[in-house]
């Protein structure tokens, strides 16, 4: 077989001289048709391999198409080896083959529908692009041309098929983590409205007591009595906030706690003489 | 610290990677050893670039490609064979092995042979599909070398792969290469049909108007058509997991004397042009035995970014919303030296900083600070997610033809200790909140010194009482 399509071309070449060199593929008769299968409608449309079609071909999903021609080369009927419909995604350029049944005589076709095309081609967004390629051995030169364009339609009641792009090594999108906000502050006139609402609760509980005849008077009497006492108790409570105060700006608990033990036992030693002075004047019915 | 490392890794690979970035023992499986004068310029390369060769026909009983557990050459080249299998050495679980210690093959198939079943069996594990019967033939009648096929169209001319389908990923096999000057000839190969798996690339594709038939039965008629245009992969390339790489090279003929010097001429050419086959079988070879696009990671370092704070390198621990710096350090194997790892165009390194998915994906600059001669160095600041746990600072860059680099380095994040926070006056909020504290403690003090010191008002009540 090998050898008569070698020799074949051989022998047309030295039997018609240059003009066979030049001998190219072409066909006759194309035409294009879609059967509908619901209505039996056919709507056929001629090719010309010079000229594409300017309208797209619409394919439904339960449609069949047709393609036919008759392949020729030189004019003359023939088979070629290569008779295919390569129907091209427009975006990606990807292409799927279909050969055409060829007979002896040159005459060929392809019926395609729906399920025949792979799932790339069946998502795709533009027409499809289709060429007719006739090409065989030997020297007579191929034919790759566009003749029409397929519109793919859908069913919108049958869901498109879902199409999943295969993985890829590549870089992937950023992701940019989103923090959670900030805790957020009221307004700084709103808190020292507050604040200095806060404040000014003292003066008015002072103002309240000292209305009520709150004075300091025996302050004198108490510290003439017993002034080591009370000079230390009074002390040992300020040293007490004092300590706290310290605990909140920079002491730890470890070195608080000694020293609250320290404060404590100098309020409870001097706090028996100093509240026992108060008690004395209380018992001479000076309270 | 660093510096001592990366020198001492330098070193190790200097003596480990004399030509090949891992090992020079190369072994050829053919068919009669005779045979290896079709290919004595591309074997005669391949010596020149300091690989040992070993000959060896596939039934041979010496034959045994692992000794003791370990790899007995670092590299096979399979050309053509007539047998149906290749023997008990050389079977297709035997050469996955071989692979998964990361050893790197290389077929070469031709369509005047069938193909042996040991490797059909390879290529379907590695999701290459071969045509039916193990017989197959790619013409193109379009595409073909009108000196020495103008009959049988099966000396297919193709222009050197470019790498206008994908910008991201770097051009190995034709670079600097003249699109209409140099050409490569495929003369009487099998094409093959990739599966959808990542780790395939093809190498070279068919035009489109090619196709692939059986000469033995398809002769008239293509009645069951396998594959036809750019579907077909012509040399197609599988890089593993563990970046161990298998080559399938459709046409031996290709890589032989003949079609190294050959002049080809195109279909309507008067024009004959010496091929591109040798350069274009000197990068086919280099990159499937690891002398071209191997990537190694140098160092890895990672530290605090902010100001103030001590520069320790890959501490283990770091705390929510902290400013960090990542640097890698990469490169680049290319036929004998280690070179800086420069990215291809339209690609990035990204570092991901992950918890099961990742919090961050970043693309990582150029550092010309830390790069040398020999290494590039990537780097990348950024602040800590405000989510604690244990992270991974995760490199996955993995791309066609470049060896694979996963470097994944765990840190823990921990959350703000009480301390960290911002002081209570500091909020204005607070600010109620502590007059109120103050208000109370000099409320207490007046109290006390109100109750032991007020004397009474009225006298008379007070004694009443204590009555």
């Amino acid at each position: 077989m090998r050898i008569s399509h070698s020799i074949a071309p051989a022998l047309l070449l030295l039997a018609a001289g240059a003009a066979q060199a030049a001998s190219v593929w072409g066909f006759d008769d194309g035409s294009v048709s879609v059967v509908a299968k619901k209505s039996g409608d056919t709507i056929k449309e001629k090719l010309s391999q010079k000229t594409p079609l300017l309208k797209p071909v619409s394919l439904g999903s339960t449609d069949t198409l047709k393609l036919s021609l008759t392949a020729k080369d030189n004019g003359k009927g023939k088979r070629p080896h290569q008779a295919f419909l390569l129907l091209q995604e427009q975006d990606s350029g990807l292409e799927a083959p279909f050969p055409l049944t060829v007979k002896e005589s040159g005459k060929a076709a392809v019926q395609l529908s729906h399920k025949d095309l792979p799932i790339q081609l069946l998502v795709a967004a533009k027409p499809l692009k289709a060429s007719v390629v006739l090409a065989s051995f030997g020297s007579a030169q191929g034919l790759s041309t566009p003749v029409f364009e397929v519109k793919i339609e859908t069913d919108a009641n049958v869901p498109s098929p879902a199409y999943e792009k295969p993985l890829r090594y590549g870089k992937k999108p950023e992701i940019h983590h989103i923090f959670r906000p900030d805790p957020k502050n009221p307004p700084k006139v709103i808190s020292l409205f507050f604040a200095l609402g806060v404040v000014a609760t003292l003066p008015a509980l002072l103002i309240g007591w000292i209305s009520l005849g709150g004075n300091l008077s025996h302050l004198s009497k108490a510290i003439g009595t017993a002034p080591l006492s009370h000079a230390t108790f009074l002390g040992s409570i300020v040293a007490m906030e004092f300590v706290f105060f310290m605990y909140y700006t920079s002491w730890n608990l470890f070195k608080t706690l000694p020293i609250i033990a320290a404060v404590a036992a100098v309020t409870v030693l001097s706090g028996t003489k100093a509240l026992g002075e108060v008690q004395s004047r209380r018992l001479a019915g000076e309270r | 610290m660093r510096s001592l490392f990366s020198l001492f890794l330098f070193l190790f690979a200097a003596v480990v990677s004399a030509i090949s970035a891992s090992g020079n023992r190369l072994l050829v499986i053919l068919e009669d050893v005779a045979e290896k004068t079709n290919y004595s310029k591309f074997l005669g390369d391949l010596e020149s670039r300091g690989f040992q060769i070993s000959f060896e026909v596939p039934k041979s009983e010496s034959l045994a490609l692992f000794h003791l557990g370990e790899r007995s050459y670092d590299h096979i080249i399979l050309f053509p064979t007539k047998a149906k299998g290749l023997g008990p050495n050389l079977t297709p679980n035997i050469l996955v092995d071989f692979m998964n210690a990361q050893g790197n093959i290389l077929v070469a198939l031709t369509s005047d042979l069938p193909t042996p079943t040991s490797l059909v069996s390879l290529l379907a594990e590695l999701d290459i599909q071969l045509p039916a019967d193990r017989t197959g033939l790619v013409v193109d009648h379009f595409h073909y070398d009108a000196l020495s096929s103008p009959d049988m169209h099966d000396v297919l001319l193709l222009p050197p792969p470019s790498a206008t389908t994908r910008p991201d990923v770097k051009d190995f096999f034709g670079a600097g290469a003249g699109r209409d000057d140099d050409i490569i000839a495929f003369a009487r190969g099998v094409g093959a049909v990739l599966g959808s798996s990542e780790l395939l690339t093809p190498v070279l594709r068919a035009p489109r108007t090619a196709y692939s038939y059986n000469p033995k039965e398809q002769s008239e008629v293509v009645d069951d058509l396998f594959a036809a245009g750019e579907q077909l992969a012509l040399v197609s390339a599988f890089q593993a997991r563990n970046s161990a790489r298998f080559t399938l090279v459709g046409s031996a003929e290709m890589l032989q004397d003949k079609w190294f010097d050959a002049e080809v001429s195109k279909v309507g050419e008067k024009k004959a042009v010496k091929t591109f086959n040798r350069e274009f079988a000197k990068r086919v070879s280099g990159w499937t035995f690891n002398e071209i696009g191997v990537l190694r990671v140098n160092w890895i370092e990672h530290h605090l970014d902010e100001a103030g704070a001590t520069n320790e390198s890959n501490p283990k621990i770091y705390r929510i919303k902290n400013d960090v710096k990542y640097t890698i350090s990469l490169s680049e194997y290319s036929w004998t030296t280690w070179n800086p790892f420069t990215l291809p165009g339209d690609d990035a390194l990204q570092l991901e900083f992950s918890m099961l998915s990742p919090f961050h994906r970043l693309p990582l600059t150029l550092d010309a600070a830390h790069s040398s001669d020999s290494a590039s160095a990537y780097s990348v600041s950024f602040r800590l997610p405000d989510q604690h746990g244990i992270f991974n600072f995760l490199v996955n860059y993995k791309r066609p033809f470049l060896s694979n680099v996963e470097e994944k380095n765990t840190v823990s994040v921990r959350h703000m200790a009480h301390n960290e926070w911002p002081r209570s006056f500091v909020i204005s909020g607070a600010w109620p909140w502590i007059a109120g504290l103050g208000v109370t403690v000099a409320g207490w003090l007046a109290f006390c010194a109100l109750w032991m010191y007020s004397a009474p008002v009225g006298g008379k009540r007070e004694s009443k009482k204590t009555q």
